[in-house]
């Protein structure tokens, strides 16, 4: 392993464990009591398994829990370094500033991955127990598992990449958590196609049996445009952070 | 070769200046920055480290350009004036961290952490959390933090700030140590001149963004003894102690101040002043009771440098 390599491993995996055991955890077992009390609740219900248990999953976790945990812990990796100015650390060091910004994304992605895969799976247990697991149940764990991760991978992304430039990029990341995604998001016609909800539930809705979503892209499609403007994203992220002055 | 050379650096933050046509070649071994808080010193540090980049003019710092240079940054360890350390890490996972980040790992790494935190004083308590360290320890681990990679060059920007007699004592030990001993050329930055003073005799004064003096501590003594002091002198028999001084070649000028027990007195060698005061006094059998400077500090001193 050589000296860049190092230095990534060595800044993901302290911001790693820094991610998870910062106050925001509150924030996540705040949701996780969330879903799990609702999906809970809705199994003792009168439902169809699988056909109600996909629409939950999808309101909570798609529609509201996935954007709005994922900016509430993505604005603030890099922002809060620049303010408490422990930023200088990185900056000051030989590593790249490339794979310092790559190292903190890895961190924040993999740490997101974890929190929302445990919520996931406990909203999904709490509902699925009760009611009966089968192979059906299982496959939709595994494609709504899926779907959490792909929403980590492009909304972190973007809310990191927003937060080297903004000061208050969490303000940001309300107006467009809740605005945006859950309103624009949801308007019928194409301004809907603005938003990743909707090739995130695109997708869903080719993998997903009982996910309803009349306006939806193909799974190729989304994936493709998700994709791309992933990369844009990452890349423009980069750009900003190499660029960026850090008087500190 | 000097180990940085500026010519003529300016850097804006808006509309503030954090430095100004700034030109100063430094030379190996360690050099004092002096200058009032705001003067440019941390402007100067993070250009060197490569944090901001100049707005005009040209740096080079062992003959290369600081801005996204990795390598260079290699060769540099940076102490900030400000508090950078993570409360909730132990002083061993900071240097880890700080080693991990410059490429260092596995059992090259401990031997260095236990190395350096030697050389600072802090293997004590290394496995503390930093949170409860005190303002000494807290430097004492940030210089360590900044010499893990065994730089050539090492910037410690304000180090004593906060610190307790004891620890200034003890840091400045460290800090000429760490040049006698370990060979790292260091520029170290303050606002009190006589701290600098203890470490090296390289001295640049920094005001307004500008260096407006650089050289051996003891022409920097002369500009601040040729500059005239205003001095304090209250007691009893400061009628004949104003007359005595009218005599001395020294003293530009003699006035009471509010009262006839009370002498304000302009002078250019305070040094030679304060020597000699005491005596005239017992002469004429008068009693000092109280006696200070009213500019006994650098910012005079930076002001009759400029010309303001």
């Amino acid at each position: 392993m050589d000296g860049e390599m190092t230095a990534f491993v060595s800044l993901a995996s302290y911001k790693f464990k820094k991610i998870l055991l910062n106050k925001r955890v509150v924030a996540a077992l705040a949701v996780a009591v969330i879903v799990v009390g609702v999906m809970a609740y809705a199994s003792t219900q009168d439902v169809e398994r699988l056909q109600d248990g996909t629409i939950l999953l999808d309101v909570m976790f798609l529609t509201l829990f996935l954007p709005v945990l994922v900016m509430l812990y993505s604005t603030s990796v890099i922002r809060e370094e620049i303010e408490d100015k422990s930023i200088t650390l990185v900056i000051a060091s030989p590593m790249k500033r490339i794979t310092a910004y790559l190292s903190y994304y890895s961190s924040l992605l993999l740490a997101l991955m974890l929190i929302m895969g445990a919520i996931l799976t406990a909203g999904f247990l709490s509902f699925f127990i009760p009611q009966g697991m089968d192979m059906d149940a299982l496959y939709l764990y595994r494609d709504m598992l899926l779907l959490v991760v792909i929403g980590c991978v492009v909304y972190s992304a973007l809310f990191l990449m927003v937060s080297v430039i903004i000061k208050r990029a969490i303000y940001f990341g309300l107006f467009y958590a809740f605005i945006w995604e859950s309103f624009i998001g949801s308007v019928p016609g194409r301004i809907a196609e603005f938003s990743f909800r909707h090739y995130i539930r695109s997708i869903g809705a080719g993998w997903i049996e009982f996910m309803e979503f009349g306006n939806a892209a193909g799974v190729g499609r989304s994936f493709m445009i998700l994709g791309v403007v992933f990369i844009i994203i990452i890349a423009a992220g980069l750009l900003l952070f190499r660029h960026k002055e850090y008087p500190c | 070769m000097n180990l940085i050379r500026a010519d003529k650096l300016s850097k804006w933050y808006g509309e503030v200046i954090g430095l100004n046509s700034f030109s100063v070649d430094i030379r190996p071994g360690i050099t004092g920055i002096v200058g009032p808080n705001g003067a440019g010193k941390s402007t100067l540090f993070k250009m060197i480290i490569g944090m901001i980049r100049p707005s005009q003019g040209e740096l080079l710092v062992m003959g290369q350009r600081p801005w996204l240079n990795s390598e260079l940054s290699s060769k540099i360890g940076f102490c900030p004036d400000y508090d950078n350390l993570p409360d909730e890490a132990t002083g061993r996972e900071f240097l880890r961290l700080t080693g991990g980040l410059q490429g260092m790992r596995g059992r090259r790494l401990d031997g260095r952490v236990h190395e350096v935190s030697e050389i600072v004083g802090i293997d004590y308590a290394l496995g503390r959390k930093i949170a409860g360290y005190s303002k000494g320890m807290r430097q004492r681990i940030k210089i360590a933090g900044a010499i893990i990679h065994d730089p050539d060059l090492l910037l410690l920007d304000e180090p004593l700030s906060g610190a307790d007699p004891q620890a200034r004592r003890a840091l400045i030990d460290v800090i000429k140590g760490l040049h006698e001993e370990k060979g790292h050329h260091v520029i170290v930055s303050s606002h009190v001149l006589f701290e600098v003073e203890r470490m090296t005799s390289d001295v640049i004064l920094v005001f307004k963004g500008r260096a407006v003096a650089s050289g051996h501590i003891s022409q920097i003594r002369n500009l601040i003894d040729k500059h005239p002091h205003n001095i304090i002198i209250k007691g009893e028999g400061m009628v004949e102690l104003g007359k005595r001084l009218l005599e001395r070649d020294y003293t530009v000028s003699v006035g009471f101040d509010g009262g006839k027990d009370r002498l304000k007195v302009e002078v250019k060698k305070p040094d030679q002043f304060f020597d000699e005061v005491p005596e005239m006094v017992l002469k004429d059998g008068g009693k000092l009771e109280e006696m200070y400077s009213m500019d006994d500090n650098l910012q005079a001193v930076f002001k009759y440098l400029v010309g303001r």
